[in-house]
């Protein structure tokens, strides 16, 4: 009974790690990513280790989802230019 | 090689993969047992000098050399995205237009700017006592710095930050983690040992010797890493541009 | 188990349950905002956590998610924000019901917590927190109206 709140943070770690790689589109996938760092910082403290879970935090919640977001509107505006040169 | 050939590979070497991590779980200790030989151990060196937080003591002072390697592997990091994500001959900087930004959204980036930039200071200089450290503080601290950017726009951003500076800033704090390791090499007894300054009183922002030192150099390093890499992406993704557009 | 470590399971279970639910399925005005129901219903959560494990620096983490939780949705705002402009999320009720159970939680543990330094941090986390899911939301239905590429 003391681990039901492990077991049901490891199984919402596993169904948002399979979701985000199931969703294709990578604005979206980086929303699951967000949410996947989020929950898995609650799996590293409910396992008392406190200090990864504030790193995957610091990480996961703003720095992960502005890396890629910017990446992605790099490639799309880059897809735009050629599509205009064309 | 053939599709039929790559697919054999990785089974057999996935398989054998699972075979191996299978037989290693089946030796480990039970989930949530009571006997932790490393974990006792590592909290009496902990208390022995002083240092509240056992993960700060494990990181900065048993295991401070393999902080080292680890400090290596984001500078370098971050030296390959700079030569990669740099300005080529035939892109240029187009200035970008300030975005029409709500009152409400402007006002709480401008006030949480300043809170989450303490907040990284706090985590940074708590690290020996509670959660958190150099890596952590100076994530939050590096991130804070960009509400600029998402509140108000690029251009204010840049105003405040001058990536040379923050290049410059990277490079002295692995200097400095370094210079800590060397003078306990001299002071001391070996490379990076924690022998050289006072332990200080138990569960106060001064004890644990030199581990205050290399967290704050780590959080330096990782506040002035992060904000280059993110400069690189948001330059890449904001002004600069092919020619011919 | 205590009754603090059942609350934040039921909040874990039931809440983000519902909002990975939300973030992988519908639209994406509905995803967005179901990953900024996500920090908010998980930092309450921690605070739970927290105050159940009797640890009260776990509360740092609290902490760091109320801060960087609504920078991350700002994030989603800015950079999707020609996308969300065809399509704004209009979700207030949701904002109000899980900013009310942040001040709940909030409330509860400072009661149990005692007039201190650590209630004032309880409270100040409680004021991030909220403001930043509201703030968020607001940036969320249109704060960022051009199509600019700044």
């Amino acid at each position: 009974m003391a681990d039901a709140v492990i077991v049901v943070v490891l199984l919402l770690v596993g169904a948002t790690a399979t979701t985000a790689v199931a969703v294709r589109d990578p604005a979206r996938q980086a929303l699951v990513l967000s949410v996947l760092g989020v929950v898995l910082a609650v799996l590293f403290t409910v396992l008392q280790a406190p200090d990864v879970g504030l790193s995957q935090l610091a990480v996961g919640s703003a720095l992960t989802p502005l890396l890629l977001l910017l990446t992605v509107r790099k490639v799309r505006r880059r897809a735009r230019g050629k599509g205009r040169q064309e | 090689m053939s599709r039929r050939v790559r697919l054999w590979l990785v089974a057999v070497g996935g398989g054998a993969l699972a075979a191996l991590l299978v037989a290693a779980c089946l030796d480990l200790p039970a989930f949530g047992g009571a006997r932790h030989p490393y974990g006792d151990r590592a909290v009496r060196e902990a208390l022995a000098r002083h240092t509240a937080n056992t993960v700060a003591s494990v990181n900065f002072d048993q295991r401070a050399f393999d902080t080292l390697g680890e400090m290596t592997i984001l500078f370098a990091a971050v030296l390959g995205c700079v030569v990669l994500l740099r300005q080529t001959r035939d892109e240029h900087r187009a200035r970008p237009e300030p975005e029409p930004v709500a009152l409400p959204v402007r006002r709480y980036a401008l006030v949480v700017l300043p809170v989450a930039l303490l907040t990284g200071l706090y985590v940074v200089a708590h690290g020996q006592l509670s959660p958190g450290g150099g890596f952590q503080g100076g994530v939050v601290a590096a991130t804070s710095l960009h509400l600029l950017y998402l509140g108000a726009d690029y251009r204010a951003l840049e105003r405040i930050r001058p990536v040379g500076l923050y290049e410059v800033g990277d490079a002295l704090a692995v200097s400095a983690y370094l210079v800590t390791g060397i003078a306990g090499l001299i002071g001391g007894s070996a490379f990076l040992a924690n022998t050289l300054l006072p332990y200080g009183t138990f569960n106060t922002l001064s004890s644990g010797g030199t581990v205050p030192l290399l967290n704050a150099a780590i959080g330096m390093e990782v506040a002035c890493a992060v904000v280059v890499l993110l400069a690189r992406f948001l330059d890449q993704a904001v002004e600069i541009e092919e020619e011919g557009k | 188990m205590n009754g603090w470590i059942l609350a934040a399971t039921v909040a874990l279970g039931a809440g983000v349950g519902t909002a990975l639910w939300g973030v992988a399925t519908g639209p994406l005005r509905r995803r967005v905002v179901a990953q900024n129901m996500s920090t908010a219903l998980v930092c309450p959560a921690l605070l739970l956590l927290s105050q159940g494990y009797t640890r009260p620096s776990y509360v740092d983490l609290a902490l760091v998610l109320a801060l960087l939780g609504p920078v991350g949705t700002l994030v989603f705002a800015r950079l999707l924000a020609d996308e969300l402009a065809d399509d704004p999320p209009r979700a207030w009720g949701v904002t109000w019901a899980v900013a009310g159970f942040g001040a709940v939680v909030v409330g509860v543990v400072s009661a149990a917590t005692g007039p201190s330094r650590a209630m004032v941090k309880l409270l100040v986390i409680g004021a991030l927190l909220i403001g930043g899911n509201v703030v968020a939301s607001r940036a969320l239905s249109g704060g960022f109206r051009g199509v600019g590429r700044g």
